[in-house]
């Protein structure tokens, strides 16, 4: 059986290298393979390749010598060489960034709690304190400081909870300022999020579901 | 081997200086032995409350550096045969001086010998309270039933939870005015309470009496009748341990005009 597996697909030809074999001999079967595929055919009708490595990751010097490959026939191109697997310290990357923090205690004044994430605040944002993540964030105590979500640039986060006492919420750059007039519009819980004109609505909370999918809809 | 606190607030004017000298008269004259340490270095008071400031030879500043050893600067106060002394800020020096570690050093030999060591912490959450903070193994936090007050505990109660201190911060709500809280216009203590978050020792009523027996080196524990020398009696009590009730108004006997008059003569 061959190392090297040619498939087709919607988007353009697969090409499969078995996870189990060795790097060399599958990469002296590409080469053959790529010369039995460009032989006639046109230099204006580019085609597509994508590799699958299946179980196995490359390291960059092998994913150097398999572009170099695609590199020497101006009718073909590399896609992108895809795996199944990824590694470690990136799969914690993607936990850490979308884990939930659940936080209880005080963050008093003056001081600023940092988090990666969505964040689930049950304790208590003292004036002159602030709370900041890059996801969304959840309020179910009570708040007096500033309420950063979505920090620095993560628009379709959002903050849910009751703002009526907070001095300000920001999500991404856009900063608003809690005022006497804002009593009303924090009755009970209620989400902000950036609405399509780049400003924070607050709406209702049965609204929620709906409105977020809107706006990771739009930014996709 | 004693214990150091620091009475400490963030905002000035609240009553540092006189919740020391009061505590720690009263932890005097219940017969512990006690240190009062005043770091707030080039604006020292805590000497002229308790009348002992011509008594001043050396100073903590003589003390840190080397110029006398430390049993020569301590002040006895000679009311309280051999249970009170002061250990004076430098009135000449600024508060640069010190450092952080000559602070410990000094208080750390203060234990070995009293079995309560009173730090008097300048104001403010710079250098000279850092200094103050860094050598204590307790707090008092002092704060008046007002906003900016509160608001500035909460910060030094932030600064010294990240310090991890043996012992939780104490809270003391100090010049509460009674006429306001009846009228309902002041904060609420347990406001307060809530929402700093640390247990509270003592509450200490606002009275002219105060200011008047400082004016005369005289504290306000020592006038039996006083509701704040009250107050500060059961703040020194609560802290050797004694279970007393925390009553809002510890509510003096009703006095007749004339007893009020000439109340303080009997």
């Amino acid at each position: 059986m061959s190392d090297v597996t040619l498939k087709g697909s919607k988007d353009g030809f697969v090409v499969v290298i078995d996870d189990k074999s060795s790097f060399d001999d599958a990469l002296a079967q590409l080469k053959n393979m790529i010369v039995e595929q460009t032989i006639g055919t046109q230099e204006d009708n580019t085609i597509q390749f994508t590799v699958k490595t299946g179980n196995r990751l490359f390291d960059n010097e092998q994913v150097q010598q398999i572009q170099t490959v695609f590199e020497k026939y101006p009718q073909i191109q590399l896609k992108r060489i895809e795996s199944d697997v990824i590694l470690k310290s990136e799969s914690d990357q993607i936990i850490e960034n979308n884990k939930i923090n659940l936080e209880t205690g005080i963050i008093r004044s003056g001081q600023k709690k940092e988090y990666k994430g969505d964040v689930i605040f049950l304790g208590t944002l003292h004036e002159g304190a602030q709370i900041t993540t890059d996801g969304t964030i959840y309020l179910l105590g009570p708040v007096q400081g500033i309420v950063q979500a979505g920090f620095p640039d993560n628009t379709n986060a959002a903050i849910v909870g009751n703002l009526n006492g907070a001095a300000q919420y920001r999500i991404a750059d856009v900063v608003e300022i809690v005022t006497e007039d804002d009593a009303d519009k924090f009755q009970n819980f209620k989400f902000a999020h950036i609405d399509d004109m780049h400003t924070i609505s607050v709406e209702d909370l049965k609204d929620y579901k709906e409105v977020i999918n809107e706006v990771r809809k739009r930014t996709e | 081997m004693g214990i150091s606190i620091v009475v400490t607030s963030g905002k000035g004017g609240v009553g540092k200086t006189t919740t020391t000298a009061n505590v720690s008269t009263e932890l005097a004259s219940m017969g512990k032995k006690v240190c009062m340490v005043d770091l707030d270095i080039g604006l020292r008071n805590l000497d002229a409350f308790l009348g002992l400031t011509k008594r001043i030879v050396y100073d903590i500043v003589d003390v840190a550096q080397q110029r006398v050893v430390l049993s020569q600067a301590l002040v006895r106060d000679p009311r309280f045969g051999d249970n009170l002394y002061l250990l004076a800020a430098s009135q000449f020096s600024d508060k640069y001086v010190l450092d952080s570690n000559s602070v410990n050093t000094i208080i750390e030999y203060l234990k070995q010998r009293f079995d309560f060591v009173m730090i008097d912490c300048p104001a403010g959450i710079e250098y000279g309270f850092k200094n103050a903070v860094n050598s204590a193994e307790a707090a008092l936090v002092v704060t008046n039933p007002e906003i900016a007050s509160v608001s500035d505990s909460d910060r030094v109660v932030g600064i010294l939870e990240s310090l991890e201190m043996p012992i939780t911060p104490h809270l003391v709500i100090n010049r509460i005015r009674k006429n306001m809280i009846n009228e309902g216009t002041s904060m609420k203590i347990e406001d307060i309470v809530n929402h700093l978050g640390i247990p509270l020792i003592g509450i200490i009523v606002d009275e002219d009496e105060v200011i008047s027996s400082s004016n005369s080196g005289q504290t306000i524990v020592s006038n039996p009748e006083s509701e704040a020398g009250r107050g500060y009696r059961n703040i020194a009590r609560r802290m050797l341990g004694e279970n007393v009730p925390l009553t809002l108004f510890e509510q003096p006997k009703k006095r007749g005009f004339m007893s009020r008059m000439f109340g303080r003569n009997n």
